[in-house]
């Protein structure tokens, strides 16, 4: 026994001081109190100016006590429940606590068997879903893609229904506008077994976005709206573009984006206090070059860093962006930006790291990219544990019974150890050359993909319940009419 | 001319002080507006698009030298200038991104093109009659979300219906928009980038 001992649990990671996180802190606050944003919503304008925001035709100023006191009321830590009651596929957002998945919409797909970039369809949703629910470093889901084999006008809840089929992980879902909002939530509530059920046991996660900079549309105040008043867990996250729809300085994207999110905080806590609550951003560059936001930058990292200290710094849970590339296939270049971002989400610790498969900038999603960053991601946690130090592990003891020039191949301790010590790879090879010849001469991109059809080929979620699934199907015949209604 | 070689250095540079001075001056000396334009300003982003391309210069240093243009332009306003073509240009209906667009409008004005700009959120028929009123030969549409797409698709068959398909052409761009797409919904061109967006639109202006 020691006296007087700190041990560190982990890599420690530390971007930014406390004086500087409170720095920006401030600049977000006086954000939204001396310049404000636009909201593009008559309720939540009215709701704001009520509770004692300053509201001059569309721009919406809210005084700091405001966002204090929502700040004070999010939770810091809340669950979000498998489908199939399984705690090992629960999310337990909390201090220390990452997670990692896909991200939403993109506009192509690269094919899963075949690698040519096409369009979504129905079918990729159920097969995102699966490989989502079989990749043991995957934590939650969406659904890298826009199904485009259907009027699009329905692809949001077309995608929840596809997917919550496939998974019993918990789906990070979207939607255009509160109609969709409205049938995801239903379709939730189905699969959770009522109201009561998911409000004790929520299942799922919503996602909406503002515009940067500074301005929060209707559809998105909407949703927040319907969110919060249904007590569904909620993440308000702007995309902002450093140099384009933010300034061209680090610390400027973090407090503007933070800004921005807390928009939504202040008004999901107005409307259900406690409600749990996501502050994010997808906070990135534009190349100023190709004019696409960089998702394989260095700055991504920087900048998701630090708006997850500043998530932390504030009692927040954060939203973050890892895993991802510029580059248009699954190659080094793909393989090296996700591995950078995925190793710097996993050091300061975001709680829902995703976009994770996201290539070409955002526009294509790829699983190849998905299976190689589950691989990154199982390393990037052995690193993060760290080295633990004590008695057994300093092991001078069996230094000195081996002794000079003996080996511990076969000793006790190195059996008792190496199993937990030791990272396990599946993907990455480290065979010797004329084994790994034999073998087939693979390279890293085509173990992913032999591992992603194995997936394809033999996982088997767990299924809906009956009651589940006809309730679904009857959720999607009514958004077939609203469709119909809508188009007549 | 040493006037229009330093009307030509000064936007280059982003210098709008400057631009508007030289310009003031180039006038007052008696020099033709189209003569100004052609061998200041269009010589000017002719050399600001070559370095662009060439990675000397980046979307900031395109957008001052714009902005330098525009202040000597303005100053032009009254005199008559010969057009290319006039080009009505915006960002599709529910679809607030703009950046890319204001960027195609303003490299289309330095090149000699007449630009109507309707903003954002563009519904099909505001483009259609926009480009009535004012005898526009191309329509040219925006859009960075694949949600809106499907309006640029909406805008060719609008034209299609009010018989306006020949001498209205139609040019897309953004984002989530790709070539496969405008051969779908049957536009006449598509460009991946600002720079490529003014040689397709002068092309279909003929």
């Amino acid at each position: 026994m020691r006296a007087n001992q700190l041990a560190n649990q982990s890599v420690q990671f530390r971007l930014l001081s406390q004086d500087q996180l409170e720095e920006l802190c401030q600049a977000a606050l006086r954000l939204l109190e001396y310049t404000g944003l636009d909201v593009h919503n008559e309720e939540a304008r009215g709701l704001l100016s009520k509770e004692g925001a300053w509201v001059d035709g569309a721009r919406v100023r809210l005084p700091s006590p405001m966002v204090m006191e929502a700040l004070a009321r999010a939770p810091r830590s809340f669950t979000v429940f498998s489908r199939e009651g399984d705690p090992d596929k629960d999310l337990h957002i909390a201090p220390g606590r990452f997670y990692y998945g896909p991200g939403p919409s993109c506009s192509g797909f690269m094919d899963p068997r075949t690698g040519a970039v096409r369009r979504y369809t129905r079918a990729d949703a159920r097969a995102v879903a699966t490989v989502c629910d079989a990749l043991p470093s995957i934590d939650f889901v969406e659904s890298l893609g826009s199904i485009g084999d259907i009027p699009y006008e329905l692809a949001d809840t077309y995608e929840f229904a596809e997917m919550i089929a496939c998974t019993g992980k918990p789906i990070v879902a979207w939607s255009y506008a509160e109609a969709g909002c409205r049938e995801i939530h239903r379709m939730a509530l189905a699969v959770a077994g009522g109201e009561e059920a998911f409000l004790r046991r929520p299942n799922y996660v919503f996602y909406c976005e503002p515009l940067s900079p500074l301005i929060s549309t209707t559809e998105a105040i909407d949703k927040v709206i319907y969110c919060a008043r249904h007590r569904v867990p909620l993440i308000f996250t702007p995309c902002v573009i450093g140099g384009a729809t933010g300034p061209a300085t680090m610390a400027a994207v973090i407090a503007q984006a933070a800004a921005e999110s807390w928009l939504g905080l202040v008004l999901g806590q107005l409307l259900r206090p406690g409600t749990p609550f996501c502050m994010g951003a997808v906070v990135l560059t534009m190349d100023m070059n190709q004019m696409v936001a960089a998702y394989g930058s260095p700055e991504l990292s920087l900048l998701q860093a630090g708006l997850t200290e500043l998530a932390h710094y504030v009692g927040l849970p954060v939203w973050t962006t890892g895993g991802c590339t510029d580059s248009k296939g699954v190659d080094e270049q793909a393989a090296l930006e996700g591995a950078l971002s995925v190793l710097f989400a996993g050091l300061s610790g975001g709680d829902l790291c995703h976009d994770v498969g996201y290539i070409e900038s955002g526009t294509t999603g790829s699983l190849q990219q998905l299976v190689m960053m589950d691989e990154v991601i199982s390393h990037v946690k052995r690193i993060i544990r760290g080295v633990e130090v004590t008695p057994e592990t300093t092991a001078v003891e069996v230094i000195d019974r081996v002794g000079p020039g003996g080996n511990f191949l076969a000793d006790d301790h190195t059996l008792s150890h190496f199993k937990d010590e030791f990272w396990f790879p599946k993907l990455m090879d480290r065979r010797r050359r004329e084994g790994w010849e034999v073998a087939g001469k693979t390279r890293m991109v085509d173990r992913a993909q032999e591992r992603l059809v194995e997936i394809l080929d033999s996982h088997r979620p767990a299924p809906l319940t009956s009651a589940a699934q006809q309730n679904i199907a009857a959720i999607l015949a009514e958004a077939d009419a609203r469709f119909e209604a809508g188009q007549s | 001319m040493a006037t229009l070689d330093d009307l030509k250095q000064a936007i280059i540079s982003g210098d709008r002080e400057q631009a508007k001075e030289v310009t003031r001056k180039a006038l007052g000396e008696g020099i033709a507006a189209k003569t100004i334009v052609v061998d200041g300003i269009a010589a000017a982003m002719e050399v600001v698009g070559e370095k662009f391309r060439a990675n000397e210069f980046f979307v900031p240093e395109l957008l001052i030298a714009q902005r330098a243009m525009k202040e000597a332009l303005s100053l032009m306003s009254g005199e008559s200038v010969d057009h290319i073509g006039t080009v009505v240009i915006g960002t599709v209906k529910g679809d607030l991104h703009d950046i890319g667009k204001n960027l195609v409008a303003a490299m289309l004005e330095g090149a000699g093109v007449k630009v109507v700009d309707l903003g954002v959120d563009v519904s099909p028929e505001r483009f259609v009659a926009a480009a009535k009123d004012n005898s526009a030969g191309l329509i040219a549409m925006s859009a960075l979300l694949t949600t809106t797409m499907g309006s640029m698709r909406d805008t060719v068959q609008a034209l299609s219906d009010g018989g306006l398909r020949e001498s209205v052409k139609v040019i897309i761009g953004g984002a989530p928009v790709t070539q496969s797409y405008a051969d779908e919904i049957q536009a006449h061109g598509y460009a991946p980038d600002a720079a490529s967006a003014v040689e397709k639109a002068k092309a279909l202006l003929g």
